[in-house]
């Protein structure tokens, strides 16, 4: 029999289209007629914004690869400009979705619901249009800046995302040519403006309609020809994206002169747009057709997530789910004495994030503390970690705490809170040259009664308490003198001194992750070889790495079961007779955006569980590091296993990878609905009962009786 | 609270480390953190014989760096030490009064032999497994950068300890200057050390079996650590062969990565592997084990030992005084004389204690001086105090400084030869300071009256009993025999010693019948 080879292009499928695909999924739940209306508003708008990051970094690196004249193909065998090509068209289709989901099913609904979203300001009442007039002069024309392009005055700088009207306009008793005049619709004001109705329905309509209704006030010299709104996005991101091969790096850095500095990459325009207008332009800004997106309706649906904070449609909303407390850790307990009774395990954001932020606090105040240490990477606004931790520098403690400037887009943000702990007194390291450090570990030290003991908490999720709610991750605190050893040699390490000659339960990216992986799937292997049980549960965000991807094609191949949870991007094919028929890829999209790693490996029956902060992607496995630790309790070992095993079972919100490609939807027929999110909900919501009933004493008062009678 | 915190810092010719500690009540030893940095201080006082400003500035970053760490962990007490980079640095008092105003650490300097025998107590310092090791023929091979050391236990104790010009970076330079292919580079080593080795064999080895070696280095340890995951085990001496094999058959980078260490170290590997497989086979070991263990871990021994925190269950002071007899051995010292002679300087010794106020470690110098008091016989009769002064400075003898060899040299030297006196000796060879120089005076009086007593080398003076009374030492010895001439003898040394102590020695002759 030949040999098959494991990394053949034909077996993987290329990461931007697998994106586009998740993306779809995203958009599919603001589809669903199951789901309350308001949050199928919130939905399309996050399949909206998704798309503004993915062009801006995505699109943006094929765009600099193709300037570069860099023709290496990537994991499936696709050249930059072949990936280009087909996001076009992926993308093309997938913004018509976006748009007939928006006009078709959710504005009739949102009109029957009482909110009616007015499109075109000529189809405003008398009255309507007359408070509207008074609304752009009184507060929208003072923040105007109106441009007019003429042979004097060149093209202005168009913002990159900043949403404008362009108009053709032809000057009063002139000679009938035509001229461009742009103004940009201010991102300072609201750009859903209420309008005055009777009774509870609502009326809205958008700023930049408003602005075109009243155009010809800006340019009073002319006659407005046609008014449009606009949309472009540049590539302009100055760093190049980690996700690239080093010798792509060398190659850009030689043809920098050659890279387009602000080129656009997308125009969106309001269908129906003049042909003029639309045909300057496109030759100002010299983009192709391909790159041009004529939208039936409101540019830019990022929008729709104010419309959801509207007020007064909470029955179109599903109810907030409130986190719940976790029993080990009851408010006002001493968190340290509750380690040290054994490992625990937080699963957000059905459990509260508070005993991790309260861990902190504690340490912060705790005599006994000697020192903190910790890795923050994206963190809230005022976040009440870092002040604890800031808390904790006063108090005296050797506070450590490595903040991530390179998380995407976050980088000024970050540096303002940095500087401030460096203020308070904390110990600020900024990473490793070359590696974002990805991994989400503390670690407090305390002086006890029998010397210095360790308490770390790791977890697959960042240290923000706003996200927490939102995201769903695992934490795991624990008193282990094998992790406090371990973590004591991570923060060493971060801090530029020597890494220890080995590790007792961790594993770290960039140097020895990938391996241990590699290990585990090729365990799993072996065992299937030997006729042994073997299984692999992996559940992650992102799959691209594709050795990892080759190890789990030659374990399939070996008859190891593997069940994949993958959120997002999937670079794996399922299916293909002799390489992959033992795989089973499954998406989970729902209230909650999954974000936890969790690795189950059968071990011949004495299985091991790891979790982390890291995906299968070769960022995360290269060029970051990231920390995999293994939960060993077995009762927590039961609980992730349990996780795992209900999304494997979800019916309601999983979506499954088909051999050809696509997602599905799970088949109910003849199963049980279950949507494994709620589940978890429940659960908490009745752990946390449970431990609260017997505390609730019924009061009663007690008559003193006369002693010694 | 029962625990106690220490931090041991080692400022080495390549890195700086410094690992924290915790003592507990238990007998307990835990390392709690362990930071280290590379730090190349050796190649400049090497090449130049100084250091840099800017590695000084360097090393003081460092060290504040550690001060930092120590503050974290309430460290209640530390030891900072330099070896070979600092201590051959010219301006090493310099250097050290900088960085202790820079960072307030306080960098001693340690001797070679100083730190060979703390390299020895980190061993030590695995407890169990080290003392099952040494109830073998064990030797301790201790490859450094600029020389290796030997030490041989016969009987669980150490008997000798030998310096070789053989370490690695010594043997890379010469292999760089012998402009040594990668396939030479084996047999090239085998070539360099052979000779010195052979001389060791057939003047310290002789026809010892040794059954173990317990290796400590910087290359070969980690590797063992890393394999063994720090379970502290032993391998066959076979293991050895099968790391030069892979070192052989693959390029630095390949081996950089498959064994996860940096690919400058890779030559180095080579080297210490070649000469650890080397003196193995001449030994004839079957087994080795390479603990891992650095000298932080013996500081903190040693430290734990010293503050009584730590009872050690290996007796260094036994080490040393079989160290001493060997090299009496080897000079043909008489073993019978020198029993007698320290019994005797032991019963003076103790005696006057309320008088002298020396301690323990007085008293194991006195020991020494007592069992290496003739070994210059061996080279001249008429000058044996000369002799003797110069072979003990010229033997290493584990577990002494150069400061504390340096008196027992003296005490042996001044046994025979006329006392110098702190000014005369200022001018001199030697440089003792006003302690070292007391400690010298009041040990050489009581040796020399010791010696006095067994003039006749008959061992006459079996049982000698002393008993100070007010202004007067009664030494009442217990012979049938005539002991005229040790009366003889006896006062011209009494007056040397109440010179010193202001007491007067009486000799009286009890004859039991």
């Amino acid at each position: 029999m030949a040999t098959t080879d494991f990394k053949d292009p034909a077996l993987y499928t290329n990461r931007e289209l697998s994106w586009v695909q998740f993306n779809h999924r995203v958009l599919n739940e603001a589809r669903d007629k199951n789901i309350p209306l308001f949050e199928r508003l919130k939905f399309l708008s996050i399949t909206s914004s998704n798309l503004d990051e993915f062009f801006m970094i995505r699109v943006a690196s094929l765009k600099d690869m193709v300037n570069a004249g860099y023709e290496k193909p990537d994991i499936a065998g696709m050249t930059p400009t072949k990936q280009l090509e087909a996001l076009d068209e992926a993308i093309h289709s997938l913004v018509a979705t976006q748009y007939s989901t928006y006009n078709r099913s959710l504005l009739p609904q949102l009109e029957k619901s009482g909110l009616s979203v007015v499109r075109f300001h000529e189809d405003l009442t008398e009255e309507e249009s007359a408070y509207i007039d008074s609304y752009f002069e009184e507060n929208v024309y003072p923040v105007l800046t109106p441009m007019a392009v003429d042979s004097s005055r060149p093209f202005p700088l168009i913002r990159n995302k900043s949403l404008n009207i362009g108009a053709m306009v032809c000057k009063k008793g002139g000679d009938g040519e035509l001229e461009f005049a742009t103004v940009q619709v201010p991102s300072v004001l609201s750009r859903i403006v209420q309008l005055p109705t009777e009774g509870k329905a609502k009326k809205i309509i958008f700023l930049e309609e408003i602005i075109e209704r009243n155009i010809h006030k800006l340019f009073l010299n002319y006659d407005i020809v046609c008014a449009h709104p606009y949309r472009i996005m540049r590539n302009a991101d100055l760093t190049i994206e980690e996700d690239e091969a080093a010798d792509l790096l060398k190659e850009i850095e030689k043809q920098i002169k050659k890279r387009q500095w602000g080129e656009a990459i997308r125009l969106e325009v309001e269908a129906g747009m003049d042909k003029r207008l639309l045909k300057f332009l496109k030759k100002e800004l010299k983009i192709g057709e391909s790159r041009i997106y004529a939208i039936d309706g409101p540019l830019d649906l990022t929008v729709l997530m104010k419309m959801y904070g509207l007020e007064g449609f909470s029955r179109l909303k599903t109810p907030k789910f409130e986190p719940q407390a976790v029993p080990e850790l009851p408010a006002g307990c001493n968190i340290f004495e509750e380690i040290r009774k054994g490992d625990i395990l937080l699963h957000h954001p059905y459990q509260t994030f508070t005993p991790v932020v309260e861990f902190i606090r504690q340490a912060a105040r705790d005599p006994e503390v000697l020192a903190i240490k910790q890795t923050l990477y994206r963190v809230s606004g005022n976040s009440p970690i870092i002040a604890a931790l800031a808390q904790a520098a006063e108090n005296g403690k050797q506070v450590t705490v490595l903040v991530e400037l390179k998380a995407r887009f976050d980088e000024e943000n970050n540096i303002v809170w940095a500087r401030m702990l460096e203020k308070a007194g904390c110990h600020v390291i900024y990473g490793l040259v070359g590696l974002k450090t990805h991994s989400k570990i503390t670690l407090v030290v305390r002086r006890e009664e029998d010397g210095i003991r360790r308490y770390v908490h790791l977890g697959t999720g960042n240290y923000n308490d706003a996200t927490a709610k939102l995201y769903t991750d695992v934490g795991l605190m624990t008193c282990a003198e094998t992790i406090g050893e371990d973590a004591t040699a991570v923060f060493n390490m971060l801090s530029g001194y020597s890494e220890p000659l080995f590790w007792n339960k961790l594993s770290l990216a960039p140097l020895w992750l990938k391996d241990k992986f590699l290990y585990l799937i090729g365990r799993e292997k072996k065992y299937a070889l030997e006729g042994r049980p073997a299984r692999i549960i992996a559940k992650m965000n992102s799959l691209c790495d594709r050795d990892i991807i080759a190890a789990l094609y030659e374990a399939s191949a070996a008859g190891v079961k593997i069940d994949l949870i993958v959120r997002g991007i999937c670079c794996l094919k399922v299916g293909i007779p002799g390489v992959s028929e033992n795989i089973t890829v499954r998406s989970i999209v729902g209230n909650f955006l999954e974000h936890s790693r969790i690795f189950y490996f059968e071990n011949n029956e004495h299985y091991e569980i790891y979790c982390g902060s890291a995906d299968w992607m070769p960022r995360n496995l290269e060029r970051r590091v990231e920390i995999l630790f293994p939960v060993d309790r077995p009762e927590l070992k039961e609980e992730l296993f349990h996780i795992l095993k209900n999304q494997l079972r979800d019916t309601v919100k999983a979506s499954v990878l088909q051999p050809d490609g696509s997602y599905e939807k799970v088949d109910k027929r003849g199963k049980q609905i279950f949507n494994s999110q709620e589940a978890f909900c429940k659960e908490a919501t009745d752990r946390a009962k449970e431990v609260e009933a017997p505390t609730q004493v019924s009061r009663r008062f007690v008559p003193e009786t006369p002693q010694g009678l | 609270m029962s625990t106690k915190t220490f931090a041991a810092i080692d400022v080495g010719s390549f890195e700086s480390c410094m690992k924290i500690f915790e003592f507990s009540g238990k007998n307990r030893m835990r390392e709690i953190d362990a930071v280290r940095q590379s730090i190349d201080l050796g190649s400049d006082t090497y090449a130049n014989g100084k250091i840099s400003n800017e590695k000084v500035e360097e090393l003081c970053r460092v060290l504040k760096e550690f001060a930092s760490i120590m503050k974290a962990y309430k460290v209640e007490a530390y030891r900072a030490y330099g070896t070979s980079a600092v201590r051959e640095t010219e301006n090493s008092i310099i250097l050290q009064d900088k960085i202790a105003q820079r960072t307030g650490i306080r960098v001693e300097i340690l001797s070679n032999s100083e730190q060979r025998f703390l390299d020895y107590k980190s061993v030590a310092s695995k407890g169990e497994s080290f003392r099952r090791i040494i109830e073998e023929k064990t030797a301790i091979v201790d490859i450094g950068g600029g020389s290796i050391q030997l030490s041989l236990f016969d009987n669980d104790t150490l008997v000798s300890t030998k310096n070789m010009r053989l370490g690695v970076l010594r043997l890379q330079e010469m292999l760089t200057h012998l402009d040594a292919k990668s396939t030479q580079v084996e047999h090239l080593i085998d070539e360099l050390a052979s000779a010195q080795l052979a001389t060791y064999k057939k003047l310290y080895l002789k026809d010892r079996e040794i059954e173990n070696i317990i290796i400590v280095d910087d290359y070969i340890s980690p590797w063992a650590v890393k394999s063994t995951k720090g379970e502290d085990t032993m391998m066959e001496t076979a293991k050895l062969e099968e790391l030069i094999q892979l070192l052989r058959n693959s390029n630095a980078t390949q081996v950089a990565q498959t064994m996860d260490i940096a690919e400058e170290k890779v030559p180095l590997l080579l080297i210490s592997a070649v000469l650890a497989r080397r003196i193995a086979e001449m030994m004839g070991a079957s087994r080795i084990w390479a603990p891992g263990s650095t000298l932080c871990d013996g500081i903190a021994y040693e430290y734990a030992e010293q503050n009584k925190m730590l009872k050690g269950e290996h007796d260094f002071e036994k080490d040393i005084i079989a160290c001493a007899m060997n090299i009496s051995k080897r000079y043909m010292g008489s073993r019978k004389r020198a029993e007698t002679l320290e019994k005797i300087t032991a019963t003076i010794f103790d005696n006057m204690k309320r008088i002298h106020g020396l301690g323990k470690r007085e008293r194991l110098y006195l020991e020494i001086a007592a069992i290496l008091h003739d070994c210059g016989k061996y080279i001249s009769l008429t000058d044996i105090g000369e002799a003797s002064y110069n072979i003990i400075m010229a033997t290493e003898i584990i577990g002494l400084s150069h400061k504390e060899r340096e008196i027992v040299a003296n005490v042996v030297r001044f046994n025979h030869s006329r006392f110098g006196y702190y000014s005369h000796l200022q001018s001199g060879v030697t440089e003792l300071d006003r302690e070292s120089y007391l400690t010298v005076a009041k040990l050489t009086a009581i040796l020399r009256l010791a010696n006095s007593l067994d003039r006749s080398h008959k061992q006459k003076m079996k049982g000698v009993k002393a008993l100070l009374r007010e202004n007067e030492l009664i030494l009442t010895v217990d012979t049938q025999q005539d002991i005229t001439l040790e009366r003889g003898f006896f006062e011209a040394s009494a007056e040397f010693f109440t010179e010193v102590f202001s007491v007067k020695p009486v000799l009286k002759q009890k004859k039991t019948f």
